[in-house]
Order: structure tokens, then sequence, then C-alpha cells
């Protein structure tokens, strides 16, 4: 039982920052953006790219890789989303979705489809009241926890965590009180762009780096938002860890093969019983 | 050579009934779904399956499959009553994916990812080889048929009226007393049922069907055909499957000048260009290529 604990903990540390960043994208510009599954992927090839191909440390590694998936995360912002912000959801949803193509099958042009693994030295697990731990997965609940923390502070005392409080309650309204959206939008795509890369790192520990290791993480980050109530950054975190003990509880009855189809059964059963999500504010349409 | 554009036509017909289908709920309701290829799924295992493990004539089996896709379509529109479109998008992505589980999971039924061989077809042994290319061409030009004059009647009465209503404002079109909930189940199986017949002629045609088939990929397809013909407009998406058709099988030729590609980056090129495609599509005619016609009411 304790084994499974530290199991649902680790899925839920991979899922929670994403799913944190997803939360934020969806609450200022208002659709569900497909593409964070080609960010991530492209995220975890930026790191091994430093890792690998280049041989730096995976910290170092990873902070490149960061840098590099925010600045183009931005960027697909810029060229293919700002032109279309007047769009409805559904039209920015199947963009994103084309988006998200065109980043995992950039990543398998260059890299083909084998799969991949960071440089680490090989490590035993750690043992403890026969529970099994390695070190990576330590890594992954710390920079998580750590994550969380962050993004709590920068919403909460920032100057530009107020404004993005503000954006994504009412657009119009920041607008009119001399909020300058185009900068918060910018910064919180950079911000969350940074996130997403360092979910590549994290995924790419735990599981293996190719082109659908965004693509199986989607809809869990998915599910982990939705719960929370989509938009509340602190809601994606309980989400992430709700949906992480899910999907570890129903490996012990199902094969583990099924684990994507959990996540849209919580997605579906939650949205049947409260459309706005565990945290959310029931939103007024038109 | 014959032989090629035969079996690319009898292709570009299981686009089409699939963006007729697809149209039907999204383009005339506005019911978003990013399950086709689980409804897709359904008709030609339910076929598939019936014809070889069940022994049914293959008519009766075909047949069957619409009733499969009906059934389906109106259970998942169930979860449309408190969905806003977008979440609709994610839950019904899901339904195909757990369809898509299913069969590769359950060999027990499906054969799991070795694939199901169909060996039963309609008029099997009757005709030659060459024959029976014409035939099945044949087969799904007259269902492609039927279902774009059942869809133009659907959009030229009364009833198609209250669906682009709903499509438009489904809170308005509930205060002038329309059950909203009833004509989207209706229309969504429908919609349902007619994808569940498109992957039964799928099934027999290629005879061997296997879960990697119905990736979420096909919706893509299906979607990029309504897009681009044009949502709301039954001719245009006709346009639609052919362009997408077009743009599947010429980008196969870009191996002939791009030598220095292999099989697998070939393959992940023409994705791109499909992705690009569509973004250029949505960007430049966010309305298609041929535009919903203006409705006019002439009693």
């Amino acid at each position: 039982m304790g084994q499974v604990l530290i199991n649902a903990l680790v899925n839920a540390a991979l899922i929670g920052p994403p799913a944190v960043a997803f939360s934020m994208l969806f609450g200022i510009l208002r659709f569900p953006n497909f593409a964070i599954g080609g960010y991530i992927t492209v995220g975890a090839f930026a790191v091994f790219a430093f890792n690998v191909t280049l041989g730096l440390p995976l910290v170092l590694a990873t902070l490149l890789g960061m840098a590099v998936t925010g600045a183009l995360v931005w960027l697909s912002d810029e060229i293919v989303f700002k032109p279309m912000r007047e769009h409805s959801p559904i039209t920015l949803l199947i963009v994103s979705i084309a988006l998200t193509l065109i980043l995992e099958q950039g990543v398998r042009l260059f890299w083909g489809a084998d799969v991949r693994g960071f440089d680490l030295p090989l490590t035993r697990p750690m043992k403890f009241a026969g529970m099994r731990i390695t070190v990576e997965q330590v890594w992954i609940i710390g920079l998580a926890l750590a994550v969380a923390s962050l993004t709590h502070a920068i919403l909460r005392y920032t100057r530009i965590g107020k404004a993005m409080r503000a954006t994504s309650d009412n657009f119009m309204l920041a607008q009119v009180r001399g909020i300058n959206t185009g900068r918060v939008i910018a910064f919180t795509w950079l911000y969350c762009g940074a996130l997403f890369g360092l979910t590549g790192t994290l995924g790419g520990l735990d599981l293996v780096i190719e082109p659908l290791l965004g693509w199986n993480l989607t809809i869990p980050i998915f599910a982990a938002a939705i719960l929370g109530g989509i938009g509340s950054a602190y809601g994606a975190m309980l989400g992430a860890l709700l949906v992480g003990i899910a999907e570890e509880l129903t490996v012990l009855v199902l094969p583990s093969t099924y684990k994507v189809g959990v996540g849209f059964i919580i997605i579906a059963l939650l949205l049947l019983l409260r459309p706005q999500g565990l945290f959310g504010e029931a939103q007024i349409k038109k | 050579m014959t032989f090629y554009f035969v079996s690319i036509a009898t292709y570009v017909g299981f686009f089409m009934i699939m963006a007729l289908a697809l149209n039907l709920q999204w383009g005339m309701t506005g019911m978003v779904n990013f399950g086709v290829a689980g409804f897709y799924a359904i008709g030609a295992y339910t076929s598939g399956l019936l014809s070889v493990k069940a022994g049914w004539p293959v008519e009766w089996a075909m047949l069957a499959a619409p009733v499969m896709g009906l059934i389906w379509g109106a259970a998942v529109a169930l979860l449309s009553i408190r969905l806003r479109e977008d979440f609709l998008a994610i839950v019904t992505l899901g339904f195909g994916e757990i369809v898509r589980l299913f069969v590769l999971n359950e060999d027990w039924l499906t054969e799991g990812p070795r694939g199901l061989r169909i060996d039963a077809r309609p008029l099997g042994g009757m005709l030659d080889r060459d024959q029976y290319a014409y035939f099945y061409l044949a087969l799904v030009a007259v269902t492609v048929l039927i279902i774009f004059l059942i869809s133009e009647r659907i959009r030229r009465s009364p009833y198609g009226r209250v669906l682009r209503a709903i499509r438009e404002d489904d809170v308005v079109a509930g205060v002038l007393g329309k059950v909203v909930l009833r004509y989207r189940i209706q229309v969504f199986a429908l919609g349902g049922a007619f994808m569940g017949l498109g992957g039964a002629l799928y099934a027999h045609y290629v005879q061997n069907i296997s879960p990697d088939v119905f990736m979420p990929m096909v919706a893509i397809f299906i979607w990029m055909s309504v897009i681009v013909g044009g949502a709301g407009n039954n001719k245009g998406l006709l346009i639609g499957a052919g362009v997408v058709m077009a743009l599947l099988e010429g980008t196969r030729f870009l191996g002939d000048f791009m030598i220095w590609l292999d099989a697998e980056k070939l393959s992940a090129l023409r994705i791109i260009l499909i992705g690009v495609l569509l973004i250029v599509v949505l960007r430049l005619r966010p309305r298609g290529l041929m535009p919903e016609e203006k409705f006019r009411y002439n009693p």
C-alpha cells in the first residue's frame, strides 16, 4: 500500500507542474490548449540535446532546456495563436491540435521515433520500510513542490502575478484598469513554457524520451486541471494528486494500458457532476 | 494504375461518409466530436466480429454496425447536457481512445494488436478481382449519395433550422420551446450511425483491421475535410475530403524528390505539412473553401 502511495506521489508530481501551466493558460486565453503535448516533447528533446549530445550535466541541461522551451512556446503564441485571438475556442482548439502534430512530428523528423534516456549514472533504488524509491523519483517530487511554491509566490506576491490574476478574472476590466495584458500574456506563455520544459525532463526521468511522451501525459494533465477547477493553480495541484492516486489504484485491478482511459473517465464523471471542477467557480455563459 | 485510382476513390468515399456524418453533428448542430475514430472502430469491429466470429451473413453484420453506432452516439450525446463545447471535445476524444484501448487489450474478442482478419465480403466470390474493385467503389459511392441526400434534406427542412438555432445559441432555442437535448441526441445518434456504417464498409474493404488504424489521427483527417470544405456545407466538404486525400496521397511522392528521407522521416514530414495546412486554412479562410450558404426562408 505504501508503494502505491509513493507511485501515486511521483505520478502527481509529474503531472502537477504542467497541469498548473495548462490551467494558467486556460485562465487567460480561454481555450484548452492541446499543444501542451508537443511542448513537453520538445522540452524533453531540448534537454536531451544539451545533456546527451552536448554532454552537459543534467541540471544545467534542464535549465537551458526550460529556456529554449519557454522561448518556443512564446514564439508559438506570437506566430500561431496571437493573430487568431478573436476566433472561437473550438477553432483555437483545432489549431492547437495541428500545432502539437507539427511539434511532435518535427521532433520525429530530426530524432526518429527511437526510445532514448538521459545520461545519468545508474543508481540503486533506496529502500525503507519495504518500499522502493529511486533518486530520480525523489528529484521529481522535490521539483514539483518547488514549482508549486514558486507559482504560489509569483501569483500571490509579485506585481505580474497580481496582473495575471486580474487578467484571468476579467480580461476587459484588467485592460480598462491599465494592465498591459499583452505583457501579461507573454509572461504567462514564457513561464508556462518553462514548466513544460521542466516536465520534459521529469517525464524523461520517469518514463522514456520519445516523440509521444507529451501526448501520453496530455490526458492526465487535462484531468488534473479540470478536476481542480480549470483556471485555478492550486486546484490543479490537488487535482494532480487525485489523478495520480486514481491511476495507481486502477493499476491494481486493470491492465496498466487502461491508465489513459481512467483519466478520461475521471474527466467525464467529474464534468457531469460538477461542470466547474472541484474548486472552480461557475461561470455564466453569455 | 487504374487499380490505384479506383482504390483511392474508394478511400475518398470513406472520408466523405465520415465528413458528412461529422458535419451533421458539428457543422449543422455545433456538437464537437473528436471521437470520430472511435465510432469508425465500433462500426468496423461490430461488422467484422459478427461476420467472422458469430457467423452472421455479411449483409446483416454490416447493417448491425450503424445500429451500434446509433446506440453509442445517443449515449455520448447524453454527456452534452452539461458540457461546454471545449469540454465535450476532451470527453469525446476520450471516448475514441477508450474504444481503441478496449480493442487493443481485449484480445480474446478482437485479436488485439495482431488485428482481425475479415474474409467475409458482400457478393464475395461472384466477381473477379477487377470487377470487385469497381463493385465496391459503386457500393461506397451509392452510400455517399444516400447520406448526402439525407443530410441535404435535413439541412433544408424546418428540422435543420432548429439545429442551426441550437448551434448558434442553445439557450435561445430552449426558450423558444425546443427540447434541445432531444435534437442533440437524435442528431448525434444519426451521425454515429453513419460513422458506424462507414466503419463497416471500410472493414470489409481492407479485410484486416487493427487498433492502430483507429488512432486519433483519423479524427484529424475528417475534421480537416469538414473545415477545409466549409462547415455546414455538405457539397463543400465533399470537396474537402478530396483535398485532404490529394494531400495525403500527393505527399507520398515527396519521397521521390527527397531521396535522403527514410520512410519514418517522410511520414513525419507529411503529417507536419497537414498540420501546417490546417493552421493556414483556419487563419486565412476560417469558414472553409465553400462557406455555408446563407439560409433563405421560402414558404
